[in-house]
């Protein structure tokens, strides 16, 4: 097949699973909508929809229409820098055919060490967030030598071990939060404030914008999409990653050693979720305060599969999730539709774009396309 | 520390054990079908997410536990089609449909049950916890006879009905796998589907029948948690126990006894667990420990599998060379 129909094929693909998905949530949003008549409820399910898909960006008003509203674009970016690391993660362990899941309990890690260091080693300035998070993903890679040591020595499914990390980490974080460093003048369970040296300063603070704050958080995650997207393709042990998770068994004998690049793959992963926990943690807090495992290492994993694995791919899937979530919280707040109804959406997109049949028959017909008029040029030539 | 121990052997100590166990022994039972069958459903979690909350919210609408326990199974087999729908014909990788499930089990749940009930009590939390009366649960059933020994009577006596059944299920799925027809053609298909589909074993189906299978388990579990073990559905509730199945059925080598028993091992992390922060430990402290566990017993199962294939291939070759010479 020719790389335009390629793309042609993955692009059509694409707009359909999401149209897909967004079918089914009109549907169930329809069913969750007021009214009492047909037509009510079918007023309420547009009001919500509008909000969901144009509220991200756009600002209504009765008289101006729509218009363009360049803060909730930077809360979109915002809200991008989480996920992009998780996913980046994802990416790198799903690519060695290693399902590893501890992005969830990594990223929370990775935050909670960031605090710590922010509130109980002072360094000047410029240093203290870079080591903060250097820190963190270091502490992430850590923990995640756990399942992929234990995958590579004995075989045990690194995804089951990761899932159970995932709620050791949140319990130990929790236990340590409530006896030793929990602020204890403060009402909810918090730590103590964070140095300000720590904090990752603010790329745009504009009070044009009230409240949009972008850290040079963003930039770094772009940072990392490169890096990531450089070692996964034009890097030796990038090449034996990708090698080692299309095909395990020929990369052994072909002379790589499987182990080792196991490991690898997992503690990559553990160091992006980490930094990524880190960076917004010190972009976005002055104090840590989370009870609960917060989602984004599920979010990266569904942001993984949307880029096919690929980290350049990585911050537009990152921009749909952002936007998605946004817009179902707006429709949440505006139009009363529970938010998590982004979880059905995520669920459903996630399931057609890693189904590998789906709309088979159609990539059949490009390819029978493809051939016969490879034929037909074949033929032509040997007319000549 | 005697006092301690002392605490623990009492009736009601291993009376909690089992109870805590079941939700774990049905998805156990779960998981070692698929894995005969040749693949893994890690979506478990998710479909007892799925069966709790519509069990629950049938039994309230319905008035009746009985309906709520059939729309949990019904919920469990439905929503497992659906994931062979997409593994075996769109060919997804089953596990990245288990993520999927799982995804969904958490969030989705808690959508589904706020548009259902109308409850967004607090706008952040709703649950059917207040809808669900002691009347809409499975019932209990106490033993005549055995309730009457003294300390075995408190153990074995007075749990629900569901929880029988869980041990009545680890003994039919262990004959159905080894005695029947069905059980054959799911394991000839597990070890080698080209061989069983040459013998006109239809592998397709057999794939369809186990994960149905594993949705009825899963149906059985999640009615358990939101009819029994709980009163009422609220979002978490089964808080890994889907998981920790897919290590019990590691960890008990694949077989439904075997499986069982490391369920009750799980089943006594958490109760000793929950004992320890009775006893003043922060529950934060003692809530890691079955997860924990859960590591651990995969590490000493996997050890002593590759122990022994280790033997198996040394006597293997100490014989081939005796034959040699």
């Amino acid at each position: 097949m020719t790389r335009k129909r390629q793309l042609r094929f993955t692009v059509i693909r694409s707009l359909v699973a999401i149209l897909i998905a967004l079918l089914v949530a009109t549907v169930l949003i329809f069913i969750s909508a007021e009214g009492r008549t047909f037509m009510d409820k079918l007023q309420a399910t547009g009001e919500a929809l509008k909000q969901m898909l144009l509220g991200p960006i756009f600002r209504f008003s009765k008289n101006a229409g729509l218009s363009f509203e360049a803060k909730r674009l930077l809360d979109i970016f915002a809200a991008m820098i989480p996920i992009i690391f998780t996913g980046l993660s994802v990416c790198v362990m799903f690519s060695a055919n290693q399902f590893n899941l501890g992005a969830e309990g990594g990223i929370m890690l990775g935050a909670f060490v960031a605090a710590m260091v922010a509130i109980y080693l002072p360094l000047p300035a410029g240093i203290h967030p870079l080591v903060a998070v250097l820190l963190c993903g270091t502490a992430v890679s850590v923990v995640m030598l756990i399942p992929a040591l234990l995958k590579a020595k004995l075989n045990v499914s690194e995804m089951v071990c990761s899932l159970m990390l995932n709620y050791i980490i949140m319990y130990v974080i929790k236990f340590l939060m409530n006896s030793f460093l929990a602020d204890k003048s403060k009402g909810q369970i918090q730590s103590h404030r964070f140095l300000e040296s720590a904090n990752i300063p603010a790329m745009v603070n504009d009070p044009l914008f009230i409240g949009a704050k972008l850290t040079w958080g963003f930039p770094l995650a772009l940072i990392a999409v490169l890096l990531c997207g450089l070692f996964m393709y034009r890097s030796r042990w990038g090449y034996s990653i990708r090698m080692i998770g299309i095909n395990q068994e020929f990369a052994r004998y072909s002379g790589m050693n499987v182990g080792k690049t196991i490991v690898l793959s997992q503690l990559i992963g553990g160091f992006l979720a980490g930094a990524g926990g880190g960076i917004e943690m010190l972009g976005r807090y002055e104090t840590f305060s989370w009870n609960a495992l917060p989602g984004y290492g599920w979010t990266g994993i569904t942001i993984a599969i949307l880029a096919g694995n690929n980290p350049y791919m990585v911050p537009l899937a990152a921009f749909f999730m952002a936007y998605l979530s946004k817009g179902c919280d707006l429709m949440a707040t505006y139009a009363r539709v529970p938010a998590q109804l982004i979880n059905i959406i995520q669920g459903v997109i996630f399931l057609f774009f890693a189904a590998d049949r789906f709309l088979s028959k159609y990539r059949q017909k490009l390819v029978v396309k493809s051939a016969e008029e490879e034929l037909a040029r074949a033929g032509a030539l040997k007319e000549d | 520390m005697l006092d301690f121990l002392g605490k623990l052997a009492t009736p009601e100590f291993f009376f909690s054990i089992i109870r805590i166990s079941v939700p774990i022994i049905f998805a156990t039972l779960a998981a070692i079908v698929v894995e005969k069958a040749g693949f893994a459903n890690i979506g478990l979690e998710g479909l007892m997410m799925f069966s709790a909350l519509s069990g629950s919210l049938v039994s309230y609408y319905a008035g009746s536990w009985f309906w709520g326990l059939l729309a949990a199974l019904a919920t469990g087999v439905l929503m497992s089609l659906a994931m062979g729908f997409f593994a075996f014909r769109l060919k997804t990788d089953i596990i990245l449909v288990g993520i999927a499930i799982n995804m969904m089990g958490s969030g989705g749940t808690l959508f589904l049950c706020k548009v259902i009930t109308n409850l967004t009590e607090g706008k952040a939390m709703a649950s059917t916890t207040g809808l669900i009366t002691r009347a809409l649960c499975i019932p209990n059933i106490d033993i005549p006879l055995i309730e009457k020994i003294p300390f075995l009577g408190g153990i074995i006596s007075g749990h629900n009905l569901l929880t029988y059944l869980a041990f009545l299920f680890c003994i039919l799925t262990s004959i159905m796998l080894y005695k029947t027809p069905l059980g054959l053609n799911i394991r000839a298909t597990g070890e080698n589907p080209n061989a069983a589909s040459s013998v006109g074993v239809s592998v397709l189906k057999i794939k369809y029948t186990a994960i149905a299978f594993s949705g009825l388990m899963s149906g059985f579990g999640g009615a358990f948690m939101s009819m029994a073990y709980a009163q009422g559905w609220s979002q978490d509730m089964v808080s890994g126990r889907g998981f920790i199945a897919l290590a019990a059925q590691a960890m008990g080598g694949g077989e439904c006894l075997g499986g069982t028993l490391s369920a009750l091992v799980f089943g006594f992390a958490q109760a000793l667990g929950i004992k320890f922060s009775a006893i003043g430990l922060d529950s934060n402290l003692a809530s890691p420990i079955p997860y924990a566990v859960t590591i651990i017993g995969l590490v000493i199962f996997a050890v002593a599998r590759n122990n022994r294939m280790k033997k198996r291939h040394t006597l293997a070759a100490v014989s081939e060379a005796k034959a040699k010479k």
